[in-house]
């Protein structure tokens, strides 16, 4: 398979607690990740109209070839592929991902993935310790019940700890493989265990697979955890021309040395040293040279809790402004209950608008004996979050997950209606505004989710809009910005694609922008897992012209690694592949046209933004206005109904989709998909 | 050890033997007699012949565990350049983190001290753990000679043991500053680059020629933080 495989994929029966292996090799034309999970999902889910609380819901946590090597922003990448619960109306086949130390412990151990099936009859948790694969009981071993946290110390413990010269030998021989390190570990809180739509995977105590509700699902078929340490190594095909490569992407990378800021936004800058939790240090996946991950510092705040999963509490504070919430003390408890950070973003400004309109509270229509009155405080939030892990109070609606417990209080169209639950689409809270940043917003429309893909966030937005709000100078005029980032976005190379004003985001460039986004995501930024904090990298204060490591980077590693010759455009191709299989796989669970949706008050209102906590800042972007290139202030734009389901219509048609959004025969055929075509057809979804 | 402490008497400093006065200084201040430096001392000091046979290593690794984001590109690059693999249990260095333990206890850093007097060299029966004279006297393995007896291993007075066995290909083998990897295309040894070094985000890890002070950590684990550009800026968090 080339280097960078380590060359089978662990496959367990939860049902039988079983254990086997299949080849990489069957999967190889999907290059890893994520596009090697749909593939398997495809084959071993038999029913996918499941909920995803069904025995039947296949599971995959995917690495790729560039794990556990030297490749920056790559090598801690893990995905994780099943049907979430998080969705709706439908519960979609969906992805979610996290980084740290797990996805390299696996491939150390020899393993590309492993595969999870069925339901453990009692909790249990996997042990893995290189090729040596143990389904323990996570109740006689003292797991289940415990926060993330507590029960990634307690597998430390029982997997063991270092020997007395410092090295701890596992398989029992002298040459049987030796590590100075703990395990790897991903594990649920109580939220998981209780099977709370909230219920997310935590590792290293905040690098979180956080969005999907896939927590719950390992809840609902009795995984409490999975722990990984392997001493093996990964191939690499060229290591020289993989040093050649870290020392070309270090230089055109934030550097401690000459710290630059673009626009003063340091965009995923290493955080420790500027957390103002306390005196702490950047803290790293494997290989990054960013290192975003920041915290544990003298309060004890975990290494992830410095990025959104800090957002809850700075969202609590906002809604309504205390003193004495403690955001560091706030954040470990959302990682040790392993609460998805986003999901409450989304619903505590909603209960606290419904709790001030007399609605919600101690003997109202929604009866809530939470502290409503000091909400935001660090009282408050131990309350909340609590109520929400364990089902108390409000907790017993909220774990059917915000979308489906507002529609059991009636209140789904009235309030993503009005905009008082900013709900984006699918059941995700909104994150980057639809009526104005094109291709997060219809992106996530045509997708599974929100999907969380910063990749034109930071240049197109941030940098810009950051600009125009403090009158600092643009890095360079508009025309030449979108110039130089089309350049990048091969194989179409539009400039019109960046045109983010209104007519701009309904035209045909912009139907090219999306379809990039998620050819691209699919396989360079999921499948060959590279980190969204990292890459894709448009502009670089580092490097000439501010001309970004997009698009030389991502082949560059991959080939190093696996001795291919993968060209950026191959890679497209591969995505677009990838991506026709996700679309055949929602279309087996009955996706129509009907469900690439936006929720309503994105149709109906035009205020800047309905959230009073909102990161956001006012949305300047480079629009064309009259025929000319400009920084354009697009603020408080309501989406158009008409245009948009004419510009789904074009989409379709773009990506070789029936009208109803079903990928054709022949488009599933020429891109090797005949299997998934023949699925579809005995399905009777094929037009 | 009275005589050795009085470290202000002119008498016992000797020009003529090439050290400077830190070099002379900080060997007498170390691991007692183990602590002899290159080049010969003069003066009333009676030394086995084997301790003053053993010259100092003209290069070591200094590191800062407050600075370190624990990402282990050192590992890797140590790994990738010396076998050509993706390897956590083949580096010569070690990083190991406890996310949940309090900074700055949360990471500790085990490079290879260059020990003025190397007790994997001294316990070596073949003489595989050795000094390379032509390599700057770096304390490395000869694998050719390695017989697989894990004296070395064990005889490394630090924890994590420097001296380490590589299971896959069954030798010990160290930190030899690059000096031998044949998977780079930079120079390394003491007068050229190390890749963890070279790999290193949080410029944690650092190259000396002078010899660090031998007395338990702080001359192996220093304040890099002090200087760089983000110190400029005074973003760094107040600890010293």
């Amino acid at each position: 398979m080339g280097g960078g495989y380590a060359g089978k994929i662990l496959r367990i029966d939860l049902s039988a607690k079983a254990v086997s292996s299949i080849p990489t090799s069957d999967y190889e034309e999907y290059g890893g990740g994520h596009g090697m999970g749909s593939a398997i999902f495809f084959d071993l889910c038999k029913d996918k109209t499941v909920d995803a609380f069904d025995p039947g819901n296949v599971v995959t946590v995917m690495t790729g070839a560039l794990q556990g090597t030297l490749t920056p922003g790559a090598s801690g990448r893990c995905e994780v592929q099943g049907i979430g619960s998080q969705g709706y109306p439908k519960q979609w086949f969906t992805r979610t991902n996290f980084g740290g130390r797990f996805a390299g412990n696996l491939k150390y151990a020899g393993w590309d993935g492993v595969v999870l099936e069925g339901k453990a009859s009692s909790p249990v948790w996997v042990d893995i310790r290189n090729g040596d694969v143990v389904i323990r009981d996570a109740k006689t071993d003292g797991l289940w019940g415990l926060d993330t946290f507590e029960t990634e110390k307690a597998i430390y413990s029982l997997v063991g700890g270092s020997g007395s010269d410092g090295w701890f030998e596992i398989g029992g021989s002298r040459d049987a493989g030796r590590t100075t390190q703990k395990p790897a570990v991903l594990s649920i809180g109580p939220a998981g265990e209780n099977m709370c739509v909230s219920g997310c995977l935590v590792h290293e105590g905040g690098g979180g697979a956080g969005q999907t509700g896939m927590g719950s699902v390992w809840g609902s078929k009795n995984l409490k955890a999975i722990s990984v340490l392997g001493t093996g190594d990964v191939a690499i095909a060229d290591p020289k021309a993989l040093m050649e490569a870290r020392a070309w992407a270090q230089k055109g990378f934030w550097s401690i040395e000459d710290p630059k800021n673009l626009m003063g936004m340091w965009s995923n800058l290493p955080a420790g040293p500027a957390d103002s939790a306390g005196a702490g240090r950047a803290q790293g996946c494997l290989a990054c040279s960013k290192n975003c991950h920041g915290g544990r510092g003298a309060k004890g705040l975990a290494p992830g809790s410095h990025c959104v999963d800090g957002g809850y509490g700075m969202f609590a504070t906002a809604v309504n402004p205390k003193t004495d919430q403690d955001n560091a003390v706030t954040t470990d408890r959302l990682q040790r209950l392993g609460i998805n950070a986003w999901e409450m973003c989304g619903s505590l400004p909603w209960l606290y608008d419904l709790y001030k309109q007399g609605i919600l509270g101690p003997g109202k229509e929604i009866d809530s004996n939470l502290p409503w009155d000091e909400c935001g405080s660090g009282a408050f939030n131990k309350a909340f979050l609590e109520a929400m892990a364990y089902k108390k109070d409000i907790g017993a609606d909220l774990a059917l997950g915000v979308a489906r417990c507002a529609e059991k209080w009636g209140r789904y169209e009235t309030d993503t209606t009005s905009g008082v639950l900013a709900l984006q689409c699918h059941g995700y809270a909104r994150h980057y505004d639809a009526r104005t940043e094109t291709e997060w917003g219809f992106g996530s429309m045509v997708s599974d989710r929100d999907i969380n893909e910063h990749d034109f966030n930071w240049c197109m937005y941030w940098y810009v809009a950051f600009a125009a709000m403090y009158k600092m100078p643009f890095i360079m005029p508009a025309e030449q910005l979108v110039t130089m980032v089309a350049e990048k976005l091969l194989p179409y190379k539009d400039p019109k694609m960046l045109d983010y004003s209104e007519d701009g985001m309904y035209s045909d460039a912009s139907v090219k922008l999306v379809a990039w986004h998620r050819h691209y995501s699919r396989f360079w930024k999921q499948s060959a897992i590279y980190c969204d904090w990292a890459i894709a990298d448009f502009v670089s204060p580092y490097r000439e012209g501010y001309s970004g490591l997009t698009p030389e980077y991502e082949p560059k590693f991959f080939n190093a690694v696996t001795g291919k010759n993968m060209t950026f455009e191959d890679g497209m191709e591969l995505g677009r592949k990838i991506w026709n299989m996700d679309r055949a796989i929602w279309c087996l669970q009955g996706r129509t046209r009907d469900h690439d949706k936006l929720d309503e008050w994105q149709f109906l209102t035009g205020a800047t933004r309905p959230i009073k906590a909102s990161y956001e800042v006012p949305y300047t972007m480079p629009a064309l206005v009259d025929g000319k290139w400009e920084y354009a202030y697009i603020d408080g734009r309501k989406l158009d109904k008409a245009r948009t389901e004419d510009w789904k219509s074009r989409f379709y048609a773009f990506e070789g989709w029936d009208d109803n959004g079903v990928p054709t025969k022949a488009t599933l055929e020429k891109l090797g998909l005949t299997k998934v075509a023949a699925a579809l057809q005995a399905a009777g979804k094929l037009s | 050890m009275a005589e050795n402490d009085d470290r202000n008497d002119e008498a016992d400093y000797s020009p003529q033997s090439g050290l400077s006065r830190r070099q002379f200084v900080t060997g007498l201040g170390g691991i007692g007699l183990g602590a002899v430096l290159g080049g010969v001392i003069t003066g009333g000091l009676a030394q086995p012949a084997s301790a003053i046979a053993i010259p100092a290593s003209q290069g070591y690794l200094l590191v800062d565990t407050k600075k370190c984001s624990g990402c282990d590109s050192c590992m890797l690059a140590c790994s990738l350049t010396h076998h050509g693999k993706a390897s956590l249990s083949l580096s010569r260095i070690q990083v190991a983190q406890n996310v949940f333990t309090p900074y700055p206890n949360d990471i500790t850093i085990s490079q290879c001290r260059q020990c003025p007097f190397p007790a994997c060299v001294e316990v070596c029966p073949t003489g595989a753990s050795h000094v390379d004279a032509a390599n700057g006297n770096v304390r490395t393995v000869d694998v050719g000679k390695c017989i697989g007896c894990e004296r070395c291993v064990n005889a490394c007075p630090f924890t994590s043991s420097r001296a380490d066995w590589n299971f896959e290909d069954k030798h010990a083998e160290k930190c030899d500053l690059c000096a031998d990897t044949p998977f780079w295309n930079e120079k390394g040894g003491v007068g050229g680059k190390q890749a963890c070094v070279a790999v290193c985000p949080m410029h944690a890890v650092t190259f000396t020629q002078e010899v660090p002070v031998q007395a338990g950590d702080v001359g192996y684990n220093v304040n890099l933080r002090s200087k760089d550009g983000w110190a400029k800026l005074g973003a760094w968090a107040k600890t010293t």
